[in-house]
């Protein structure tokens, strides 16, 4: 067959006529997947001499709503939106972190994550079955960070009734705790496996952007890390009548400088991270790093090098604090940007002067019978302020709630609220949410006993003297005050919206530090020693008792009834015998 | 006579009651030996503080009485919370003079029994025979050796609710001695309904009703009835209560905290029994065998020998029994074993057949002075560990069973030596006594 030129016209024709459609199809689909990506940065110097460096990497999404929902991501990553997609999942939080947030030395972090992994979830209201959802969904997002979160089941999550409340948008107001499930693994290392998957997650790896300066080694030597990832449902405009789904991964790191070996309080970009940041990532819509020097007003200042391109005052809460810009999409690369801050004077460190609010937990008692913990609350707020605390206990440690006392200032104070789960041995924590009115200036402390509790000897880990790990206690308050508050606002998922950022008062969550206690301990080379001695006296028992129910008694002569040496020998000699009596 | 008696009560209650107003009172209710998870009054109060947040306590891991021991504890702790201690000392006091009462009768049993069979004993017999001052002096040993016998000092100073367990135990063997039905029958029921193992009284105490209400009559058709009726009517009695507590807690579950809890065994803190350490060590996939195993062997295992042995003497099955279940039950207390020891006097006319009453004391004494010795050192100094207090608990075990095996040898004997006389002689030789 032989085509003319028209026909190869109209074969051009129609297949446009076929391919056009599709293509414009296809050009649709991305206009209405539309999808943002922010990086940010915030650097902050703390009072204490450490600086806080966190990352934030937002994408939001437009996602088309529907069960295909997950199948089409551009920025957004498939592996977590099919995860969450499948399990229903309307909210989820988890972290991972190494240290101890010290809010009395450092003010209130971004964002709060308790030691070791966190994880809390709120699930669609339609979900059936929750737990076994929870553990799927737990499992899931094991394999997808690394992290044994699929140790997290029915026996150590809670459904906490007041401290979770969603942080997006909810289609209906009225909320029921069953479809929330809190659980944290304190005891839970993070390392590099953990932070690789994680940076799989974001739209440039960690080839290009601010993830490039996310380097293990320079990580892991804070004094304290935290990963987080965050997924809600936001509003996609102001009249909210459709939503977007909102992923913010986040990364919390504290250095002290001077352990890291360098001689003075000067920091920058290189030595905190190891290298230069070497251009925004391409694919985001905005690339900001703001640097706090508020402090440079009251404490010893620093300068900065290069210049900023914009600074920002920012009044929140009746406090105003000073950011210093870097858009990095407005700057020229020609080689690598570092940020460095240096002091004229050797840094003077000032009295501290702690925030608002802030706890510290302990265990008391001595030997492994029985103890308490005491949770300590300060308040230095002028005003008294409602709270609410969410003790997390694990099984093995039965609490006593008749034994709950509240003392403020020598004082008893009765909770406003108490909604006591009691746990149940190898299914259920116990779960304690007291909500509290603490008075002006003062330490609160909250004390429950405990009983230890002796396992089965396989219940015990390899390592049985190391002790187990209590998760930390959570305290939720709402700051009237934005003074040392980081927080971002609930609308808003950028730091940048942060600023200027007043309400009318500031959601805090506080975690408090976890608890390690060694339960007694079994002989573990024992199982067999000990399962043959308790019988043996079951039997000593079963014995005499067996003799004196079977058998009766009888008068017998000596000679019948001779020991058991005898009776042998006299079965041994019986054939000698009647040869002796034939001599 | 009664006035030593009472004198007796009033220094016992002098006793109790300065131990409980002293600081003792919470070391001695924390001791494990005391307390367990099953009867310590902390518990008591959490169930009730529970009940009262509006919580259902069987919902939790701590509570295990009955929804009727929950009612009344909870009036006892919102009500008469002064008079708490006091209530404790009446309780253990009343016990004591229920097992009192209970001896008086009996050793008059005895007595009459003895003179009405003294023409089939043997001629040499004399020294065996009970002497009417026994009549007196057992009683007053029995009420003596539960009034101030340490075990149970402790039991009431730590406030346990063993002491309304033994204290309904107490009204059954009265009730069984005097041969009431319906009253011992509801006795035996609330002690069941608490602890589960007495339910195998029943058996004692109605072929002691059997034997009480028949005794002289011919009518052997009522002798074969009596103890089948004395069991319908424990039964439904227990099954009253059960069906009254489900109601005061609104349904069933209550059976799983308080039954469940006895019979599976799931708290494996230590206390002077056998299980803990057992099924602390115990290989998880055997665990059901040997929970079964133990439970049968501490409930009905001896049940039916022991009753086929002892059916003429009732009182002693049920004493056995209470001992063997305080050896072998899954969370035994002191109090328990306090119970039955103070039982042992009324066989005081056995004790010259009782070989191991040395060995026994020994044991006894030896133990309870390095049982908080080697829990200190493993839970406090930390410088021993679970195996030396095992090794204590087992040595104890072992003395209880001596004692039990012991008497019971004794009965045989002395029954033996009362018909046979007390020459050991079999055709002008020396001959030995076998059981055969």
């Amino acid at each position: 067959m032989v085509y003319s030129k028209n026909d190869w016209n109209k074969l051009l024709k129609m297949v446009c006529f076929i391919l056009v459609p599709f293509w414009i199809l296809n050009v649709g689909q991305c206009l209405v997947q539309k999808d943002r990506f922010d990086e940010e940065l915030l650097l902050k110097p703390l009072p204490s001499g450490h600086v806080y460096a966190y990352f934030q990497f937002t994408t939001v999404w437009d996602a088309p709503s529907g069960p295909q929902m997950f199948q089409h991501c551009h920025l957004f990553p498939r592996a977590l939106g099919e995860v969450a997609g499948r399990h229903n999942v309307q909210e989820l939080h988890v972290t991972l972190t190494e240290g101890l947030w010290r809010y009395e030395y450092w003010g209130f972090p971004v964002s709060d994550a308790a030691p070791g992994a966190e994880l809390w979830t709120w699930f669609r209201n339609d979900t059936k079955d929750v737990d076994n959802i929870w553990k799927k969904l737990t499992g899931a997002l094991s394999g997808l960070l690394c992290a044994s979160l699929n140790f997290i089941g029915t026996p150590n999550s809670l459904s906490p009734e007041y401290s979770f409340r969603p942080t997006g948008v909810v289609k209906n107001s009225n909320l029921n705790s069953s479809f929330v499930r809190y659980a944290t693994l304190p005891r839970e290392i993070v390392c590099t496996e953990n932070l690789t998957p994680w940076k799989k997650l974001l739209p440039c790896d960690s080839k290009k952007g601010f993830a490039s300066l996310l380097n293990a080694g320079h990580i892991h030597n804070t004094n304290y890390h935290s990963l987080g990832l965050h997924i809600r449902p936001v509003c996609k405009d102001a009249k909210c009548t459709e939503v977007s789904i909102e992923l913010r991964q986040t990364v919390s790191l504290v250095y002290d400088m001077m352990i890291l070996g360098f001689q003075n309080q000067d920091w920058s970009l290189r030595k905190l991270f190891g290298l230069g940041l070497s251009g925004p990532c391409p694919l985001a819509t905005s690339s900001f790093i703001y640097v706090d020097v508020t402090s440079n007003e009251t404490g010893t200042p620093y300068q900065l090098q290069p210049e900023p391109t914009e600074v920002i005052t920012s009044i929140r809460g009746g406090y105003e604090s000073k950011f210093k810009v870097y858009n990095i999409q407005k700057m020229s690369f020609t080689h690598m940007l570092n940020i460095v801050a240096t002091y004229s004077t050797p840094k003077v460190y000032a009295v501290n002067v702690p925030p608002v609010l802030y706890a510290s937990r302990y265990i008391v008692g001595y030997g492994q019978e029985r103890g308490g913990i005491v949770t300590k609350i300060h308040n230095n707020h002028w005003k008294h302020l409602d709270i609410i605390y969410l003790e997390n206990i694990p099984w093995f440690l039965p609490i006593y709630l008749h034994t709950l006392r509240v003392v403020a200032g020598g004082k008893e104070i009765t909770p406003i609220l108490k909604k006591y789960v009691p746990g149940k041995e190898r299914s259920r924590p116990y779960s304690l949410e007291v909500l509290l009115r603490i008075p002006a200036r003062s330490v609160t402390e909250i004390y429950i006993e405990f009983d230890y509790v002796f396992l089965k000897w396989q219940e015990y880990p390899p390592d049985a003297n190391h002790g187990f790990y209590i998760g930390s206690a959570i305290i939720s308050a709402y700051l009237p005050v934005g003074k040392n508050y980081m927080g971002l606002p609930q609308a808003g998922p950028t730091i940048y919206s942060s600023f200027n950022a007043s309400r009318e008062g500031f959601l805090l969550q506080l975690r408090t530090e976890s608890l390690i206690i060694t339960l007694p301990t079994p002989d573990f080379s024992m199982p067999y020693n000990v399962i043959c001695l308790a019988c043996t006296v079951v039997a000593l028992a079963f014995g005499p008792l067996h003799n004196i129910t079977t058998k009766r008694l009888c008068m017998k002569d000596g000679n019948s009834c001779n020991g058991l040496l005898i009776r042998l020998k006299s079965m041994l000699f019986k054939g000698r015998k009647p040869q002796a009596q034939a001599h | 006579m009664d006035s030593l008696v009472f004198m007796e009560y009033a220094l016992a209650g002098l006793i109790r009651f300065w131990l409980l107003c002293s600081d003792y009172r919470q070391t001695v209710a924390d001791r494990v030996e005391v307390s367990t998870p099953l009867n310590s009054w902390k518990r008591v109060t959490e169930g009730a503080f529970l009940y009262n947040e509006g919580i259902n306590p069987y919902d939790g891991d701590l509570f295990h009485e009955t929804p009727l021991g929950l009612f009344v504890f909870k009036y006892m702790i919102q009500r008469l919370s002064q008079w708490l201690g006091v209530i404790f000392i009446i309780c253990d006091l009343l016990t004591a003079h229920l097992l009192y009462r209970t001896a008086c009768i009996y050793m008059k049993e005895l007595i009459e029994k003895q003179t009405l069979e003294k023409s089939s004993y043997a001629k040499d017999t004399q020294g065996l025979l009970l002497r009417n001052e026994d009549l007196k002096l057992s009683p007053i040993y029995v009420a003596s050796a539960y009034l101030f016998n340490p075990y149970i000092i402790l039991n009431c100073v730590g406030q346990t609710t063993t002491v309304f367990t033994n204290l309904c135990l107490a009204a059954t063997y009265l009730m069984m001695v005097k041969g009431q039905q319906l009253p011992c029958c509801f006795a035996l029921a609330m002690a069941t309904l608490q602890a589960l193992y007495p339910a195998m009284l029943v058996v004692p105490a109605s072929l002691y009703i059997a034997k009480k209400n028949t005794c002289g009559m011919s009518d052997r058709c009522s002798q074969i009835y009596s103890p089948w009726a004395t069991c319908g009517l424990f039964a439904c009695v227990l099954f009253f209560l059960l069906y009254f507590s489900s109601q005061l807690s609104g349904s069933w579950t209550f059976l799983h905290s308080t039954y469940g809890f006895i019979l599976n065994v799931p708290d494996l803190r230590p206390n002077i029994g056998l299980f803990w350490y057992f099924f602390t060590e115990m290989f998880e996939h055997f665990r059901p065998l040997f929970i079964c195993a133990f439970q049968i062997n501490a409930a009905f295992l001896y049940l039916v020998p022991l009753t086929l042995r002892l059916h003429e003497e009732p009182m002693l099955l049920a004493t056995s029994l209470t001992a063997l279940t305080a050896i072998f039950k899954s969370y035994p207390c002191l109090g328990d074993v306090g119970f039955y020891l103070a039982l042992l006097p009324m066989w005081k006319h056995l004790f010259n057949y009782m070989q191991q009453g040395f060995v026994v004391s020994c044991f006894f004494i030896i133990t309870s002075v390095l049982g908080p010795i080697v829990w200190h050192l493993w839970i406090y100094s930390r410088s021993a560990n679970a195996n030396f207090y095992f090794g204590v608990t087992l040595a104890f075990a072992t003395a209880q069973i001596f004692l039990v095996t012991d008497i019971l040898f004794a009965y045989i004997k002395r029954e033996f030596s009362l018909h046979f006389g007390l020459q050991r002689e079999v055709n002008g030789k020396a001959a030995k006594l076998v059981l055969e």
